[in-house]
């Protein structure tokens, strides 16, 4: 092994790459681009949503009801919901979001209550439908209301006094820091796409540098070169790695500047402070993210390059690496779903680790236990992956696959 | 085999011998004993249930793309490795460069064996695959050649020393900052050469160096060929399927087929084994039938026209004496021109290549 015969490799293989435009486009304009898009795009799209569901009035059967005029009064007198007569189809008329609920009230209402025989409203509404949500906490609220309303006029016509009826409040206070709130919200979502930026990065020049090499038939001419295969088969490698990392930092920059921007935007959109999202994260993180980071990136680079190697041409290389990018989601996307905890069996799996650990770090804090476990293991991933490829570099039945 | 002196009994009474001895032949700089390279392909069944078994359950069979090759070639040689596609030409010229490890046999090349001590060895040699390129596709042209400087350890000095004789020589320096990729075929091969060349090698292996050259550019590159083995004493072995290149360059051909060599030998040797048909080219004064001409045709003659006036005999000089047939032409029409050629090289290549002629001396 000759650092400088690796060197050399390197930058050939740097300066090749940052003049073929795909690798640029792969490595650069995606990375930067992508981000601002998804969050400029999806933040604008979903605070336009969640404003226009807020600014509809719902419209709302009332099913029964005819024998219980002031509890039809409290109901039609709420300016937030429309409440029109029930016609018999109302389930589906909701399942088809012609109408946001129905309110269902038992027969006598008004007199029942009266008596306090705790008589029950159903309120049919549409899970899953932010719209249909949204009425139908609109209607639980008005009708506690009007049960705070109508107890406190039942317990004064008692002669008690009327806060009786309420003996005490409550209220809820945030304690987390903003961070955690992000981190929780967004914490999953962040190393997510920085993790799949990292291998997409590093996907196209691993495929240029073995199967493209191959194809164009330039293999053969650097291999008469003075040159160890293993001294080539790193410089290669050290190339991936780059395009991987460069991907992966632009990602990190860009996504904190579109944070920021999305941030300014939401607020503005978002007047209710309760549904805005705190987008506030530290550049320490996102330091921590990246130093994380690095090992599965030279994991992937150095799998990618081994897998890559196999083909035998461009389009074979395609063939084989794309279902690798699912292999790469699936961690990911499981370090999302809720319950998943970072433990001693999930710090050891890759990928998922990584989404794990990056999320705690997003979110403010530090388990350096598992940091420290998760970095070293994923260290020891690489290198195994590192000696592959270098081994396979070293067989002819690889390079010269028939 | 190599002969040190101390294996001769030098008799000082024979002037001649001691001489002999002196002038001993330095040993072949390239020498191939029963070098063989096989290769397991498995074996496609055909249709869609044939592509399903595949996948699961696959019959290898061994080939020998070169099988128990032996040759050897010295200093200053420039020899010809000729062979139909798939004769096992490139894996030769692989296993020669050191990218590919023998199955059995022997290869020296330069004092080194290829394939065990490929660092050094390359060092000695210049390698130029015709279709492939060893510069780099993005990159302008100078930038391959100062990271080639740098592999192989060129000095400064040495370096621009060169590079001002290939401009000269190759006149590459009109596009040195152009990305190989802009280049055209014939300026790439002649960049490639360049760069093959760069660290001075003694030995220069060719595949197909014109495959897909205009006929000025050939031109250009067996003129800088014959350049470069007539002033640097460079050993040349070059594969090609132009034979052009052959009869320009080479005095000596190796012909392989199916991993074997079947000839070795100076190609004039090559032609008077094979040379079985000669032809005569003759235009007559005036027009005539050629129903007359008929009367020529016969055991191992043939005839065609070429245009009016114009006609081909053809004729195997086993069967008919060219100077009968010359008389009789003569004897019966007016000839004005004649002229007697030989066969073309490409039909006795073809003939070899289609198992017809055979190159075992008689």
């Amino acid at each position: 092994m000759s650092l400088r015969n690796i060197g050399v490799v390197y930058r050939k293989e740097l300066k090749d790459s940052l003049r073929d435009r795909r690798t640029v486009i792969s490595m650069v304009v995606v990375p930067i681009l992508l981000f601002p898009a998804l969050t400029m795009g999806m933040g604008y799209l979903g605070a336009k949503m969640m404003t226009e569901a807020k600014q509809e009035v719902p419209e709302v059967m009332v099913v029964g009801g005819n024998d219980s005029p002031r509890l039809m009064e409290a109901l039609k007198s709420n300016k937030k919901i429309n409440a029109v007569p029930a016609s018999d189809d109302y389930i589906a008329q909701i399942s088809n979001k012609k109408v946001r609920a129905a309110v269902i009230i038992p027969a006598n209402f008004d007199a029942a209550a009266e008596r306090g025989e705790g008589k029950t409203i159903v309120i049919d509404y549409y899970e899953g439908e932010v719209k249909s949500q949204l009425a139908e906490k609109t209607i639980e609220d008005s009708l506690t209301d009007y049960r705070e309303k109508l107890a406190r006029q039942l317990v004064a016509a008692r002669g008690v006094p009327g806060q009786l009826a309420k003996p005490f409040e409550t209220d809820d206070e945030n304690v987390a820091p903003p961070e955690k709130v992000a981190g929780s919200s967004l914490g999953g979502l962040i190393p997510y796409f920085v993790i799949i930026l990292a291998l997409t990065g590093a996907m196209y020049p691993a495929m240029d540098l073995t199967a493209g090499e191959k194809e164009r038939g330039t293999m053969e001419t650097i291999l008469t070169s003075p040159v160890a295969r293993t001294d080539l088969v790193l410089g290669k490698f050290f190339m991936v790695l780059t395009a991987s990392m460069a991907t992966a930092i632009l990602s990190l920059s860009s996504m904190g500047v579109s944070f920021l921007f999305a941030k300014n935007t939401l607020d503005r959109l978002l007047s209710d402070e309760a549904h805005g999202v705190h987008f506030s994260i530290d550049p320490s993180a996102v330091l921590a993210v990246f130093v994380m980071i690095l090992p599965l990136s030279v994991l992937f680079s150095a799998v990618l390059l081994a897998i890559a190697l196999f083909a035998k041409s461009f389009r074979e290389a395609q063939t084989y690496l794309s279902p690798l990018t699912i292999i790469v989601i699936m961690p990911a996307i499981i370090a999302l779903l809720p319950g998943i905890e970072l433990n001693s069996r999930t710090a050891l799996i890759p990928i998922l680790s990584t989404t794990l650990v990056c999320k705690e770090l997003v979110g403010g804090s530090h388990p350096w236990g598992f940091i420290t476990l998760i970095f070293f293991a994923s260290c020891l991933y690489a290198s195994i992956a590192i000696g592959v490829a270098v081994s396979l570099f070293n067989r002819e039945s690889v390079l010269f696959r028939a | 085999m190599v002969h040190s002196p101390a294996q001769f009994p030098v008799k000082i009474e024979f002037q001649f011998m001691s001489e002999a001895i002196v002038s001993t032949p330095p040993p072949p700089i390239i020498e191939v004993d029963e070098l063989s390279k096989h290769s397991r392909t498995f074996h496609r069944r055909e249709g869609i249930w044939g592509g399903l078994q595949n996948l699961f359950y696959r019959e290898y069979k061994t080939v020998a793309a070169v099988d128990r090759v032996s040759f050897t070639i010295n200093r200053g040689e420039m020899v010809g490795y000729i062979g139909p596609n798939g004769a096992g030409k490139s894996t030769s010229i692989k296993m020669l460069t050191g990218i590919l490890v023998p199955t059995s046999g022997k290869a020296l090349v330069n004092g080194y064996i290829p394939y065990k001590q490929r660092r050094q060895y390359v060092r000695t040699i210049g390698v130029v695959f015709g279709q492939r390129t060893q510069l780099w596709w993005d990159i302008a042209v100078i930038e391959s050649f100062k990271l080639l400087r740098r592999i192989y350890d060129v000095s400064q000095r040495d370096f621009d020393a060169r590079m001002e004789q290939f401009n000269h020589v190759l006149g590459i320096s009109d596009f040195l900052y152009t990305p190989v990729r802009k280049l055209s075929l014939g300026e790439r091969m002649r960049c490639d050469l360049a760069a093959a060349l760069l660290h001075n090698p003694p030995l220069l292996f060719l595949d197909e160096p014109t495959i897909g050259l205009d006929v000025v550019a050939k031109h250009h590159i067996r003129e800088f060929l014959r350049t470069v083995n007539r002033e640097y004493q460079t050993t040349v072995l070059l594969t090609t399927h132009d034979l052009d290149d052959i009869e320009e360059l080479c005095k000596r051909i190796l012909i392989i087929d199916h991993g074997k060599v079947l000839f070795d030998g100076p190609l004039e040797v090559l032609k008077s084994r094979l040379l079985r048909t000669k032809h005569i080219k003759f235009a007559v004064k005036q027009q005539i039938d050629s129903d007359t001409l008929r009367l020529f045709a016969g055991d191992g003659v043939s005839v065609d026209q070429v245009d009016e006036v114009t006609f081909r005999l053809r004729f195997d000089r086993t069967k008919v004496s060219g100077a009968d047939l010359i008389r009789k032409l003569l004897a019966e029409h007016d000839v004005r021109d004649l002229l007697i050629e030989d066969e073309p090289i490409e039909e006795i290549i073809k003939r070899i290549y289609a198992g017809e002629a055979s190159l075992v001396a008689d």
